[in-house]
């Protein structure tokens, strides 16, 4: 895959355990490329998790810590993460064993490539 | 045609749905029309918005984006979304099983396209259940569809049309 999108998506899913990689339109909270495993609503995961970054990365600021760059929700069955990208979000969807350091890492990486 | 009583049950209807969504979204405003552009239902701050209006150029804009897609082979389409410097709005049609229904929802910054996106989706969903709009009321008569577009045509442009 040559584009760097394609890319970026790719060495996200191949995180063990990782469900759905979303690059969504973090102004518009709308995905711009997606890849997700069947039962996993990737829409509703990008537009929702664009919606609580938005959200914490003003809480952040108003608490004074900053700019906003990673954000991980646990939930019983599974992970959110969403990392700032430039104009872009990166949103990933883990199972609950899924290799955590290893997306975070990953997702890290792949945010300082799309800036 | 609706009698007046099937409207009112339907404004009835439409009522608790459409809170629910401005709820959820915080979209500032949000009407449902009909084919006809007949007013069935607004929630949030329609004041500063001639919400009559509103409704016919929806109705207005759900004819044209329908005879386009038809046109280009897109069949039906499920969203139109115009972004404008402060503001933005997104109308969606819902196939209901009589009339279509439009859904036009004016936002600002405190909310995104995705999430207006989103629900508006559930929105449609919700409304497909209700078997009251399953029923009468439906203007895909054509020559009926056109009469009633050239009235609400004629209330925005005040009778001159």
């Amino acid at each position: 895959m040559a584009d760097p999108y394609e890319r970026a998506l790719e060495s996200l899913l191949r995180v063990d355990g990782v469900r759905a990689a979303i690059l969504v339109d973090a102004d518009m909270g709308v995905p711009v490329v997606m890849e997700a495993d069947a039962g996993v609503d990737a829409d509703a995961a990008a537009a929702l998790g664009a919606e609580l970054f938005r959200r914490s990365a003003r809480c952040a600021d108003l608490a004074g810590a900053g700019s906003l760059r990673t954000l991980q929700l646990a939930a019983e069955d599974g992970h959110l993460l969403v990392a700032a990208a430039g104009g872009l979000l990166i949103v990933a969807v883990a199972a609950p064993d899924a290799q955590l350091a290893v997306l975070r890492v990953e997702a890290g990486r792949v945010a300082g490539s799309l800036a | 045609m609706r009698t007046r009583a099937e409207l009112a049950v339907l404004v009835d209807l439409l009522r608790g749905p459409l809170r629910e969504y401005v709820r959820e979204t915080r979209v500032r405003m949000a009407v449902l029309v009909d084919a006809s552009g007949q007013l069935l239902a607004q929630q949030g701050f329609s004041r500063g918005y001639e919400v009559t209006n509103v409704a016919s150029l929806a109705a207005a804009a759900h004819a044209a984006a329908s005879a386009l897609a038809d046109m280009t082979g897109a069949r039906r389409w499920t969203h139109l979304h115009n972004e404008g410097s402060n503001q933005h709005m997104l109308l969606a049609p819902y196939a209901t099983g009589g009339s279509d229904l439009i859904l036009v929802a004016i936002f600002d910054r405190s909310t995104s396209l995705g999430i207006v996106r989103l629900f508006s989706d559930r929105l449609g969903e919700r409304l497909r259940q209700i078997p009251e709009l399953r029923g009468g009321g439906s203007v895909r008569d054509a020559s009926r569809f056109e009469h009633e577009l050239e009235g609400g045509v004629r209330r925005v442009m005040g009778d001159q049309a």
